[in-house]
């Protein structure tokens, strides 16, 4: 069996997201826990700029995701302040149960058809530049582009209107 | 062997297996956030490989827009959670009981 480098790389990588992504949902303080969604989605960025050859989503990954989405985040934990008390939760053991339950068949789900993907996956560079994708953000998806700005500009409103207004 | 599509697709289920299990699990809302983000990141895992293996760019188009609707609901929602916190004095959404009166 031949195990070449960039398979190592993958499966580094890939045990980096799954370890983070742990991180996120069973550490108990939200800012260790948001600390290791942003590794989390560092670490996807490297995927996608080491093996995928796509450095512009990767670049875009870093400074919307670990940018500004992170910084949301954080901002809002460290504004409200939380005592110890407030964010320890109670461990309710039918609730994991259940979650875990609906995970697995939900994953039992997927696997099955995941099963019919097969097919190497060239790693490494020579993906699709900006180029290309700017290509087909202003030609066909022009209207989801424009309409994603929009989107986002009302998200906006609304975010200013939630914060001010006494509800 | 090398690494395909197959261990691109379970390495994206399983980190929106973890984000989802973080929702069903969790109770403070920030946290819940947190994990969905976690979903949208497992998604965009499983847009990119399938473009990767289409030899198609249009996987990625989609990852970017994902990635607006993220940006948008991250907003919205921290400034819902922010009145949520004044208006209930915590961010434990067992707090969300008004409809349960």
């Amino acid at each position: 069996m031949m195990i070449n480098a960039w398979d190592v790389v993958f499966f580094f990588l890939a045990g980096l997201i799954l370890l983070s992504a742990l991180g996120v949902v069973f550490i108990r303080h939200p800012v260790y826990s948001a600390l290791s969604l942003l590794a989390n989605l560092c670490v996807t960025a490297i995927l996608y700029l080491s093996l995928m050859g796509a450095p512009f989503i990767a670049m875009v990954q870093i400074i919307v995701y670990a940018g500004a989405i992170m910084v949301f985040f954080l901002f809002v934990i460290m504004l409200m302040n939380l005592s110890k008390g407030e964010y320890q939760e109670r461990a309710v053991p039918w609730r994991l149960l259940l979650g875990l339950g609906a995970a697995a068949l939900f994953a039992f789900q997927i696997f099955i058809l995941a099963g019919e993907w097969r097919g190497v996956l060239s790693p490494g560079a020579g993906g699709f530049g900006v180029k290309a994708l700017s290509h087909f953000i202003f030609t066909r998806y022009i209207l989801a582009f424009e309409l994603v700005s929009v989107l986002i500009f009302v998200a906006a409103l609304g975010a200013v209107a939630l914060a001010k207004k006494k509800l | 062997m090398g690494v395909g599509l197959f261990q691109y697709t379970v390495l994206s289920v399983l980190v929106f297996l973890l984000g989802a299990l973080g929702l069903m699990i969790r109770r403070n809302a920030i946290i819940m956030f947190l994990c969905m983000e976690l979903m949208l990141n497992g998604v965009n895992i499983l847009f990119m490989a399938l473009a990767r293996s289409k030899g198609s760019v249009e996987g990625q188009v989609i990852v970017l827009f994902v990635m607006a609707v993220a940006a948008a609901e991250a907003a919205i929602g921290m400034a819902i959670i922010t009145s949520f916190y004044r208006s209930r004095g915590g961010i434990g959404v067992d707090r969300a009981d008004l409809m349960k009166w």
